[in-house]
């Protein structure tokens, strides 16, 4: 398929605008640190032919084994590559960018679906509707997961019109039985929402508009739009629509498929500000599942917006009020206020006792937010990320002599002997301060963190603040899930940044 | 490259029960053990828990421990012995052993030859004990002035890190590299057939006030929550919300003796079964968890508080000094969060509204929402 070809190249080209000009340098690093894998590669292999040639020099006739021997050596090499190639799948989950940001903590986001016949095609397994429907369950439980104060909305695109598949609000459980519905209606009477027809994008954005017409201006208004369709059928001048979406504050992302659109490229950078990474094209599966994720991560508040805000000083920060609950007991069920249900326990809203069976809600008699500390918690780590850990070059590694991860205790593989390639460069004179030298300059160069985060040459990892070395599942596991250094916190005055939060938050 | 296929490691389901890993995280906090060496000193309290460690290693044959001391200047492994890192460049090391992961502590410490004794608990309580007087060895009297609680973030990361890792090399999926190809062409077909290693985590806390370290903790029982890692407490000295919140957050037992000398009692009764078997005991558990908010300004908890949408900081009031957050230092106004909720405008004066000001509520020409189903 041509068109993926197209539009996989055109995603590299747009990642690498989003990097800017680092990009060339951190790739140009790579390259030479590739070239240099593979001189060492081709060393080692030099070596052991030697070796071997001694030993076939001992023994004779054993000159049958000189294939063998060549072969376990080509299996090798992709073996190596391969384990790389998945390091650097597995990083490239990174966050890029880990600068502590003002983040848009409390979003509203509204997800639209693409139900048109393009969703039929079967690029996708077991379709692109099944591959969607499923991937937009996983990211409506990790939206709640990372943005537990946010709320949400889910549309779609159906035969030309818009449909809202659920209401906007904060409780995940309504927007993934919802999503189901799309394929299973609960109701007998509702038909399922099968793709057909042709998506209209002005239609769609006409009623995200509309839901996020009256949410507060301290949360963001985002549309997410996944779009599997090349074409968008609308009644009505859709440029209207995309102005008064910018008026409005709206920002709109578009997940593609297939190939890019020019109408989408616009509808993103006119309400990005001119951004146009927020349009991204999945090629596959799997990229379709990585972008969605990706818009998990609470986007930045842009300052040229806030330059726009000036007028309206309201739309910049507030303070909420927020109820926190306690959590009452009973031994008789009585009704809930949100759904009403017979419940035995629940939590009372503070200003108005009303019971409601779970948090967070917002109170449904007096529109209170109630929520508990925790939840506010879960936002912390946005507001004060884990630095990405720094790749290890192989003189690193040699310098700190660490043989086994910090965090999980897995033996590193041991440093090559150091008489390398740029070993033998800088040998006349002052061969190892020089070496250190060059590792310093080298270092910094790589330890700009904002790039594309690649595999380690070394499988080690280190932490930034504490020069702990870590493996690669540690990296993703503290990187993704934990959101904590294991090596700072183990320290007990650890060179940590955010020390200085730490000692005025408190439960 | 002929192994993938995509039935075969979907059939392969153990129905035994799965080995468990038992990450004890011990508060070893110097001061807080003084205070209680009159009724239980911390070498006995350690003897106690070798006791509990060999009980559930002998429990099932696959089950595995990992010991990590949450000191007050720093938290380490204990068992499995951590290989030193030796930061002098090493020149024409060319030495090909890599130290396997657990065997390293039966070479590089001499294990008595006690006949009476079953080798694998000889193992671990040596590595336990060594190491544990190596770290008391390390600790100078500076560091027990600097701080008088106990980095029980950083061990619970350690712990955390060590059951991830652990949980994955037990998935029989990425042990060779044909596999480790499906996991580039199918990534999730692979995270979701392995049978998982049912690990817990049990904190022996001592130490009181451990606010200075809220966000990493909860970053900590976050994550637990998230890999369903139960958070065992027992609270033998001080009293935390935050380590009840832990348990309560992760379905975890939390226990506080009154009576700390029957430590080993309470360590086989309460923290001994896995969690496959508790689900058929009553365990536990510590009741009402208070999870209100204290304000940052005064440490007073509040029902109905005032949150900055900007960096999260709870107030008790909302006449802060020039409308500044305190923390992050933003502009806050308090009308701007006051939107008034959508009014349920009656139809006939909708339809008014919206012939008489165009644009003002949007959608007002298309026909989106025309036919829109109501939310089931």
């Amino acid at each position: 398929m041509s068109g993926s070809d197209y539009s996989g190249s055109e995603y590299s080209g747009s990642d690498d605008e989003y990097v800017g000009p680092r990009g060339g340098g951190s790739n140009a690093a790579a390259a030479r640190r590739m070239v240099e894998a593979q001189q060492q590669q081709a060393k080692k292999a030099e070596r052991k032919a030697q070796a071997w040639e001694r030993r076939r020099d001992d023994s004779s006739e054993e000159e049958e084994y000189v294939p063998t021997f060549e072969e376990v050596e080509d299996t090798d090499v992709p073996e190596k590559s391969i384990q790389q190639m998945e390091e650097e799948r597995k990083r490239k989950r990174l966050r890029k960018d880990t600068k502590p940001f003002q983040r848009g903590i409390i979003r509203h986001v509204v997800l639209v679906l693409d139900l048109s016949e393009a969703m039929l095609e079967k690029d996708m397994r077991p379709t692109r509707f099944h591959a969607m429907i499923q991937y937009a369950q996983e990211y409506v439980r990790e939206f709640f997961e990372q943005n537990p104060i946010s709320q949400m909305s889910v549309l779609g695109m159906h035969d030309g019109l818009c449909l809202r598949v659920s209401e906007l609000s904060g409780n995940p459980a309504d927007h993934i039985t919802a999503i189901q519905g799309l394929r299973t209606p609960k109701n007998p009477q509702d038909f399922s929402k099968e793709p057909k027809g042709s998506p209209s994008l002005q239609n769609a954005l006409e009623l995200a508009r509309a839901t996020l017409y009256h949410t507060p201006s301290h949360g963001t208004r985002e549309v997410i739009i996944v779009f599997g369709s090349l074409l968008s059928l609308d009644p009505g001048d859709i440029h209207q629509t995309i102005k008064d979406c910018v008026r409005d504050r709206v920002r709109v992302s578009v997940i593609g498929m297939s190939a890019r659109l020019k109408i989408c490229t616009e509808i993103v950078s006119r309400t990005n500000a001119g951004d146009e990474s927020e349009y991204v094209v999945a090629t596959d599966q799997e990229l379709l599942r990585e972008l969605l994720l990706a818009t998990t991560t609470p986007p930045v508040v842009r300052t040229s917006k806030s330059a726009q805000a000036v007028a309206s000083p309201e739309s910049a920060a507030a303070l909420m009020m927020m109820g926190f609950p306690s959590r009452v007991v009973e031994d008789t069920p009585t009704m809930c206020a949100c759904h009403g249900i017979l419940t035995t326990g629940g939590y009372t809203c503070s200003r108005c006792s009303t019971k409601v069976c779970s948090l967070p809600i917002t109170c449904p008699s007096c529109q209170l937010t109630l929520l508990l500390s925790t939840h506010l918690a879960r936002s912390y780590h946005h507001l004060f990320p884990l630095r990405n850990w720094a790749e290890v070059h192989w003189q690193r590694a040699r310098e700190k002599g660490t043989k086994a991860c910090l965090a999980c205790l897995t033996p590193f593989p041991e440093p090559p002997p150091p008489d390398d390639t740029h070993r033998e460069k800088d040998t006349n004179g002052h061969g190892v301060n020089g070496g250190m030298n060059r590792f310093v300059e080298q270092a910094q160069m790589d330890w700009d963190e904002s790039g594309e985060q690649k595999a380690s040459e070394s499988s080690r990892y280190e932490c930034r603040a504490c020069e702990s070395h870590f493996c690669i599942d540690c990296d993703m596991f503290c990187h993704i899930v934990l959101h904590n250094c294991p090596g700072c916190l183990s320290k007990a005055d650890p060179p940590d940044r955010r020390t200085g939060e730490e000692m005025e938050i408190t439960p | 490259m002929n192994a993938i296929d995509a039935s075969e490691h979907h059939e392969r389901v153990d129905e035994s029960v799965p080995p468990s890993l038992l990450a004890i995280v011990l508060d070893t906090n110097p001061h807080a053990w003084a205070h209680l060496s009159s009724t239980l000193p911390l070498a006995t309290a350690l003897a106690n828990i070798l006791v509990f460690i060999n009980a559930h290693l002998a429990s099932g044959n696959a089950n595995s421990v990992a010991v990590i001391a949450s000191h007050s200047n720093k938290s380490c492994f204990l068992y499995p012995t951590p290989a030193p890192s030796s930061p002098r460049p090493q020149p024409n090391a060319t030495n090909g052993d890599v130290d396997m992961n657990g065997t390293t502590e039966t070479t590089s410490y001499s294990v008595q030859d006690n006949p009476n004794k079953y080798r694998p608990f000889a193992n671990v309580e040596t590595a336990i004990l060594n190491n544990f007087a190596k770290l008391m060895e390390g600790t100078k009297e500076s560091h027990l002035e600097a701080t008088p609680t106990t980095l029980i973030g950083g061990a619970l990361s350690l712990a955390l890190s060590f059951i991830a890792k652990a949980t994955l090399l037990h998935s029989p999926s990425t042990s060779n590299s044909d596999e480790a190809m499906l996991a580039i062409a199918d990534p999730e077909a692979i995270h979701t057939s392995y049978v998982s290693l049912a690990s817990r985590i049990l904190i022996v806390s001592v130490s009181g006030d451990l606010a200075n370290q809220y966000i990493p903790v909860m970053n900590s029982i976050f994550a637990a929550q998230r890999k369903r890692i139960p958070i065992d407490i027992l609270k033998l000295a001080g009293d935390t919300v935050l380590l009840q919140q832990a348990s309560d957050a992760t379905g975890g037992v939390y226990m506080k003796p009154e009576r700390p000398e029957g430590l080993l009692q309470y360590l086989m009764m309460a923290f001994l079964p896995d969690p496959t078997a508790r689900k058929s005991l009553v365990m536990p558990s510590a009741g009402g968890v208070d999870f209100r908010a204290a304000c940052f300004c005064h440490r007073k908890v509040v029902d109905i508080g005032y949150v900055c949408s900007v960096c999260l900081s709870i107030f008790c009031s909302h006449d802060l000094p020039d409308n500044l957050c305190l923390t992050c230092g933003s502009y806050l106004s308090l009308r701007a969060a006051q939107s008034n909720p959508p009014a349920l405008i009656p139809r006939k004066k909708k339809k008014k509204k919206r012939a008489g000001a165009d644009s003002a509520t949007p959608g007002g020409s298309t026909p989106a929402g025309s036919n829109t189903p109501m939310h089931a």
